[in-house]
């Protein structure tokens, strides 16, 4: 007998990650065409996708932060900036290998985490969001520093090798499609444990109604500076994985446009769900190539570099407003709207929470 | 003399965008992070009604319909619908706004980085042989005249008085027969007026270009260090912003310039987080 919608009847299943018998199948399905996948589509398709991978992962980092603990950060660039940064100290200046590099970042990001984290337990809202654009800026100024002091040039970065495992170099779309797809499949594990466990249930507490959840003998302070450190070690990961990837680091690139991509990865993609933060990278990740893909049916004389660019910019800032304004829940909530309607089928039903006041 | 009159400049700069940021803030408890964005777009707007520097008049008109016609498309069409809603959401939706905007620069304009050189000739010698050009007196002018206005506006007008009754309690005011809607757009197109006279004066004195939509967070900061809902507090910031940008640019390092108003405003909210000129009680503070 299947169970309707949304109604739970235990404690225990609020904790299940599987809640229909088919998501186990369809789960198979994905993975498996997800591993057969560089074998059939092309390389600059898998290159697309190692980069929506990479994105996954910071994604799920700031999903972490501000969609289950409600801590709005614009500081998350600043984090892949560390990661990055980081990367290329340990490579530069030790020669460190990539086993060493890896849980290094992750390190440096958590102790950087801690410090961004702080102002969060005086400030909420606005004045938390602020102070973490400040600390963004004050890291993006050390990093330019840094890059000034040390790069080949004030402007041309630095950088780094393919990372290697002994014998063995990652090099190339495909060896590191498989190499993402394990580290965001491990994540992905990670974060839904982390959920749906204490941590997760605090952090949920703390969103909805922080005095009641301190009030439920939820320690604030702990709560969210666990949650700055687990987003800030995962984001600055990602920052570290996507060094190594492009092999070039330069500051330009981490700015404040950056930081609000990944907030509208998580936007897209709907606040509160680990599904969603997948959903969302994917989707803000291929949506400039997509638009640029549209912009060859274009008449030549309208294709302008700039138009270019500023409607792949001007596109996300719309999904941001657009899915805000009509569909707050994200892809999330239409991927579950699809569910229920087909396994109501023929019927129709209304689930309580997406009836609009 | 030189030095006071270049951070004066600095400062209306600053104050113009604060004062709008604070006015939104009061009127619509919306912070909103679009506010550079707004500025460069009308100080663009600005320079292409003046059809390239030929008419002061048509740009000034341009730069009203402008304000009107984004205020209000801005409050009806997408704040209205997040009234009630936390106030992070209304947040992020102005991010979302900026960007849009900022790619408007890019599509419209070409990313054409451009000095708007209406009015250029100096109009003050100083000694040393620097000079003021008739822009820079008129933004002193114009944000004098902008805040003595508003503060007229807002105590002896009868609108005046429903606005502060919208900022106070919107509800309430509803119930007594204030238009709410209309109230919360014009301080929208106020606050966009603001903003793109601001844009304006930036243009003139350094370029408008895509980076320069950074004044914004600038106001911002200004807005905040002065206190987010005190229009006194609004020109305090400006020139302790505006002051303290100037002097690291000239005596530490350049790269600093964006940086410094965040430092600043990491001591003020560790000291004093309500602002100099703010009320305590209006913080969200845990």
């Amino acid at each position: 007998m299947q169970k309707p919608y949304s109604l739970r009847t235990s404690y225990l299943e609020s904790n299940e990650v599987f809640r229909r018998p088919y998501q186990k199948v369809l789960l198979a399905l994905l993975l498996g065409f997800a591993l057969l996948l560089p074998a059939l589509a092309s390389t600059y398709f898998v290159h697309l996708l190692d980069l929506c991978l990479l994105s996954s992962i910071g994604a799920l980092g700031l999903m972490l932060l501000t969609g289950y603990c409600g801590q709005i950060s614009l500081g998350h660039a600043a984090f892949l900036a560390v990661g990055a940064y980081s990367t290329v100290i340990l490579n530069a200046h030790l020669g460190a290998a990539f086993v060493i590099v890896l849980p290094a970042a992750a390190v440096f990001g958590g102790l950087l985490g801690l410090i961004v984290g702080l102002p969060s337990l005086r400030f909420r809202g606005v004045y938390l969001a602020i102070s973490t654009l400040a600390m963004h800026y004050a890291i993006i100024f050390l990093a330019t520093k840094y890059q000034a002091e040390f790069g080949a040039s004030a402007t041309a970065g630095m950088t780094i090798p393919d990372p290697s495992f002994g014998l063995f170099v990652l090099s190339g779309d495909r060896p590191w499609y498989y190499f993402l797809l394990a580290v965001v499949s491990l994540t992905t594990i990670g974060c839904i444990n982390l959920v749906r466990t204490r941590p997760g249930r605090a952090w949920m507490a703390i969103r909805d109604r922080d005095i009641a959840a301190q009030a439920l003998g939820v320690n604030l302070a702990r709560y969210k500076l666990l949650a700055f450190v687990t987003s800030s070690m995962l984001t600055s990961v990602s920052g570290s994985l996507l060094a190594y990837f492009t092999n070039v680091v330069t500051v330009e690139k981490y700015t404040l446009d950056l930081a609000i991509v990944y907030l509208a990865m998580i936007i897209v993609g709907g606040m509160g769900s680990i599904l969603g933060a997948l959903l969302g990278a994917f989707f803000i990740t291929l949506l400039p190539f997509a638009i640029d893909a549209l912009f060859g049916y274009l008449p030549r004389t309208w294709r302008f570099g700039s138009t270019l660019f500023g409607v792949q910019a001007g596109a996300v800032g719309i999904c941001i407003i657009v899915f805000l304004l009509f569909e707050p829940k994200g892809l999330a909530e239409i991927w579950i709207r699809l569910q229920t309607y087909f396994e109501r089928w023929p019927f129709r039903y209304r689930p309580l929470d997406t009836v609009r006041r | 003399m030189e030095v006071a009159a270049t951070v004066v400049i600095l400062t209306c700069t600053y104050a113009l965008l604060a004062a709008g940021v604070v006015i939104l803030y009061k009127a619509a408890r919306v912070v909103n992070f679009a506010h550079g964005e707004l500025a460069i777009v009308g100080g663009y707007v600005f320079y292409s009604a003046s059809l390239g520097g030929e008419s002061l008049w048509l740009a000034v008109v341009g730069a009203i319909c402008f304000s009107v016609i984004m205020g209000v498309m801005i409050y009806m069409s997408m704040l209205r619908r997040l009234l009630g809603e936390p106030l992070h959401v209304a947040i992020l939706v102005t991010i979302g706004i900026g960007i849009v905007l900022k790619s408007a620069i890019l599509v419209i304009w070409r990313a054409e980085r451009l000095t708007i050189d209406i009015g250029v000739a100096p109009a003050i010698r100083f000694a040393g042989g620097a000079s003021l050009s008739y822009m820079d007196v008129a933004s002193i002018a114009v944000t004098v005249l902008f805040f003595v206005a508003l503060y007229f506006f807002l105590t002896f007008t009868r609108m005046g008085v429903q606005f502060r009754g919208t900022a106070e309690n919107a509800l309430l005011a509803s119930q007594r027969g204030v238009n709410v809607n209309f109230v919360l757009s014009l301080a929208w197109v106020m606050a966009v007026f603001a903003a793109s006279l601001s844009g304006t004066f930036f243009g003139s004195r350094a370029f408008l270009s895509t980076e320069s939509v950074t004044i914004g967070l600038a106001g911002l900061v200004a807005a905040l260090v002065g206190g987010l809902d005190s229009l006194r507090g609004a020109i305090m910031g400006a020139l302790i912003v505006a002051g303290a940008q100037y002097l690291t640019v000239r005596l530490v390092d350049p790269v600093l310039s964006e940086t410094v108003p965040f430092l600043l405003l990491l001591v003020v909210m560790s000291v004093r987080p309500w602002g100099l000129f703010g009320t305590l009680e209006e913080l969200d503070r845990v």
